[in-house]
């Protein structure tokens, strides 16, 4: 597919999504379907959304993260996000942006012990 | 090609990625710090973002400046939209006509060092924003 640049891995009972460095508003929308549709086919219990290598975090990119995060959950799994970088943290939170109530991690490393410290504890 | 100034239509969304794009190239040329890179990038973002909302169209001219021996970045977002009423009420935290789309204009204000808005209701709106380059 024309936006298929995202990575989804699944590791045991995790998907781990890799996103692009400066996805544009089609590509993001790809990215929930993709990440909804992956957890469906390979019954995944949570989803770690790797977001290492964005360089942009606005308010749209924002938007469509934390309401991933709302889908997820319908969907009976666990996100955390992973791997903000230090620029693009200080820079959310200057223009006011706040994911919700998603969990996040500094790496997927950490991501990857939450969501299955999580998932042991049901 | 001029390397001092530019202009991009702005068009339909993934315009917002060419903007994004060219500010960032534009920053890098000028050795611009990482932090401040990305605030001036995420600004350019959300203003485009203001621009196709709003208006459905305009342009972003950018152009480098110098000022006392100070180098900048300038970017100038123009549309033809129903322009703003009330500007400061466009600037007041957590105003917002967009259902939430768009962080409005305060939190890109606080990305960027200096922000003008002229506008006038029915005729359109520009937004000049300045960044400079620090030196450390």
């Amino acid at each position: 597919m024309e936006y298929d640049n995202l990575s989804v891995v699944k590791v045991r009972d995790i998907l781990i999504v890799t996103m692009p460095p400066d996805p544009d508003d089609v590509a993001m929308a790809f990215l929930q379907e993709k990440v909804l549709m992956a957890m469906e086919q390979y019954r995944a219990k949570g989803v770690v959304l790797d977001i290492s290598a964005v360089e942009t975090l606005d308010s749209y990119f924002a938007r469509v993260l934390s309401e991933t995060v709302q889908m997820v959950i319908l969907m009976g799994g666990k996100t955390v996000i992973a791997g903000m970088r230090p620029s693009v943290a200080i820079t959310t939170t200057q223009l006011g942006l706040s994911l919700g109530d998603a969990e996040t991690a500094l790496n997927v490393d950490r991501a990857l012990d939450m969501v299955s410290e999580s998932l042991q504890r049901r | 090609m001029d390397d001092r100034q530019g202009e991009i239509a702005i068009g339909c969304e993934s315009d917002v990625i060419v903007v994004r794009q060219t500010v960032r190239e534009i920053a890098k040329t000028l050795e611009m710090g990482l932090t401040d890179t990305t605030r001036l990038v995420t600004a350019a973002s959300e203003l485009t973002r203001n621009v196709f909302l709003y208006a459905g169209s305009g342009i972003m001219r950018w152009q480098i400046i110098d000022s006392n021996s100070c180098r900048g970045i300038e970017l100038v977002f123009i549309d033809q939209g129903p322009g703003i009423a009330d500007i400061g009420q466009a600037m007041q935290e957590g105003y917002t006509t967009s259902k939430g789309l768009g962080m409005g204009l305060p939190g890109s204000r606080r990305l960027v060092d200096e922000m003008d808005i002229v506008s006038k209701v029915g005729a359109g709106t520009t937004i000049t924003v300045k960044k400079w380059i620090r030196r450390s």
